[in-house]
């Protein structure tokens, strides 16, 4: 039943292909036009990263769905996988402001403040995966 | 149904439960990939048996009701339909293979059962499918109308000039929803400055103080301005005290001020007659 | 792509159709400000009302072509943000609180005309 599609990320377009079908599900599946714009948003945050700091990567968008006894939750969840650098001290790149590379600074924790769940897996020298997941209300 | 087949059924039932129970954990792994716990899915095949024996010997209403709810009960929990289905089709399939593997029923009755069988399945899947349609459009229309009770309405008060009354505590669900409710209200009124009334909100703290301001900025965003009105004497307290810094946000003591204020923002006098 | 620019009296226009990408962004920045030398003109209006998202690297280049301009001598407003967009905006952190911003374009050259006339 999980909608899935992969986008790879090594030019400028592969961002705007990513958002693009972040967007497509987020509306499918039903997600208001502000939350479409936050998942849209984060997608094309953790895209850029990957262009930026790991020159290639993958952007994976998923549909999921977790069932409690109160009730089922459905949601859009994006994996964004690349074997770059990876990224030494989480802790520093998660804080507002901080970045290596002349931008805002904004990018990691705004994806963590759009989304609902939010995941950094990071080894240097190996890669980065970071998993993001926002739940249909 | 054929008087012949329920008697088959009804003599057989615990070994026709049993079977089909088992061949559920199927239906388990395939429409919820086991992320329903164990003991939750047993319970509801349960109550899912004692619905479908009901549905033989019960009058044709009270059927419909025990349906309705085990309906209204799928919803809640959000399961899909194809639960439903999928557990039809399976009950359908031990019961067949009872019939065949007995001697109950002669061989030439065969024909007539299978087609009677098929005939109350699909009976049963099309009397939930109508309730679980209809029960999902009230449950939506209920949801929205829960929806509007709880984020506050945005109120033109003059042209250009809106007001937004604040009730009741403010969470972040909440706050959410006020901001959606403030931003959309804006762009449809036009409006170029909105009074943010908190005479109504009980308690405001570092939380809801961080809410409000963000609501603020999200306003001059959109191109528009707020103005923060009916900060009650302990309110005033408790934000100095916390040391909430509202500095940037224009504050007035009265709603008649804020309307004031609002017109000379938007170059308009209140005239004095 | 390149984003029109529009020339009303002594202000420029933009209104900005589509999802920005990053090139399309860049090579606005640059339009915009040889546009601005060239009109030598007092005032900017840039309409986003068709622009759905807006993430921190957009968000910086345009926060930048508005302090740029100002360098010029160039007021800039901003109109028409969507309200989803200036949520995911405040989500991230991002205010852009120099940024002077309007509902729409007409009352965004009613505010220029006002920050020129001070
Ligand atoms: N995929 C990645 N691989 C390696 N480093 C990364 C990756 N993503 C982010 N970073 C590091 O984290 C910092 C913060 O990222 P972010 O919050 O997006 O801000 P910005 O991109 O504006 O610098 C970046 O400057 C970069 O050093
Ligand atoms: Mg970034």
């Amino acid at each position: 039943m999980s909608v899935q599609s992969s986008v790879e990320v090594h030019t400028e377009w592969g961002i705007v292909s990513a958002r693009q079908a972040g967007r497509n599900l987020a509306k499918e599946i039903g997600f208001g036009s502000v939350d479409q714009a936050r998942v849209t948003t984060a997608i094309s945050e953790l895209a850029r990263n990957i262009y930026l700091y790991a020159e290639k990567g993958e952007i994976i968008i998923e549909t999921i769905e977790q069932y409690h006894s109160s009730g089922a939750k459905k949601g859009i969840k994006i994996t964004a996988k690349d074997r770059g650098p990876g990224i030494k001290n989480i802790r520093e790149v998660m804080e507002d402001g901080f970045t290596t590379s002349g931008g805002l600074g904004a990018g990691l924790p705004g994806v963590k403040r759009l989304m609902d769940d939010f995941d950094i897996d990071s080894v240097v020298g190996e890669g980065t995966v970071i998993t993001a997941v926002k739940w249909l209300r | 149904m054929h008087a012949a087949v329920l008697e088959m059924i009804y003599n057989q039932r615990n070994e026709i439960k049993e079977n089909w129970s088992e061949k559920m954990t199927l239906v388990r792994n395939d429409v919820f990939k086991e992320k329903v716990p164990k003991t939750l899915f047993q319970d509801t095949n349960e109550e899912f048996a004692a619905l479908i024996f009901n549905s033989f010997d019960a009058e044709l209403e009270d059927g419909r009701a025990f349906l309705r709810s085990f309906a209204e009960k799928l919803i809640r929990m959000g399961w899909p339909l194809s639960y439903f289905t999928k557990g039809m089709q399976t009950f359908r399939r031990v019961v067949l293979e009872s019939i065949s593997s007995g001697s109950e029923i002669p061989s030439k009755k065969m024909y007539e059962t299978f087609y009677e069988i098929e005939e109350w399945v699909d009976e049963m899947v099309n009397q939930l499918v109508d309730e679980y349609s209809g029960s999902w459009e009230t449950t939506l229309h209920q949801q929205r109308l829960a929806l509007k009770e709880l984020s506050a309405p945005l109120i033109p008060v003059f042209d250009n000039i809106s007001v937004m009354p604040l009730i009741g505590t403010i969470d972040t669900e909440r706050a959410k929803l006020i901001m959606e409710n403030l931003l959309d209200g804006i762009i449809e009124h036009r409006s170029q400055v909105v009074l943010i009334d908190i005479t109504g909100v009980p308690v405001v703290d570092t939380m809801v103080a961080h809410h409000i301001i963000q609501a603020s900025e999200a306003v001059r965003l959109v191109g528009a301005e707020c103005i923060l009105v009916g900060i009650r004497p302990e309110i005033a307290q408790t934000i100095v005290n916390l040391g909430i810094d509202l500095g940037k946000f224009p504050t007035k003591s009265s709603l008649r001020k804020g309307i004031e204020t609002g017109m000379e923002l938007t170059k308009r006098q209140i005239i004095n007659v | 792509m390149r984003i029109p620019i529009l020339k009303l009296q002594q202000y420029l226009l933009i209104s900005v159709q589509v999802d920005l990408d990053d090139q399309t962004a860049l090579q606005f920045q640059e339009d915009l400000l040889n546009k601005i030398h060239q009109e030598g003109s007092a005032g900017v209006v840039i309409d986003l009302t068709s622009v759905e998202m807006i993430d921190s690297f957009i968000a910086k280049v345009l926060g930048d072509v508005v302090e740029m301009s100002n360098l010029m001598g160039a007021r800039v407003v901003m109109t028409g943000i969507q309200p989803a967009v200036a949520i995911t905006l405040i989500d991230m952190g991002i205010i852009l609180d120099d940024v002077p911003t309007a509902l729409d374009l007409e009352q965004g050259l009613e505010k220029l005309q006002q920050e020129l006339e001070e």
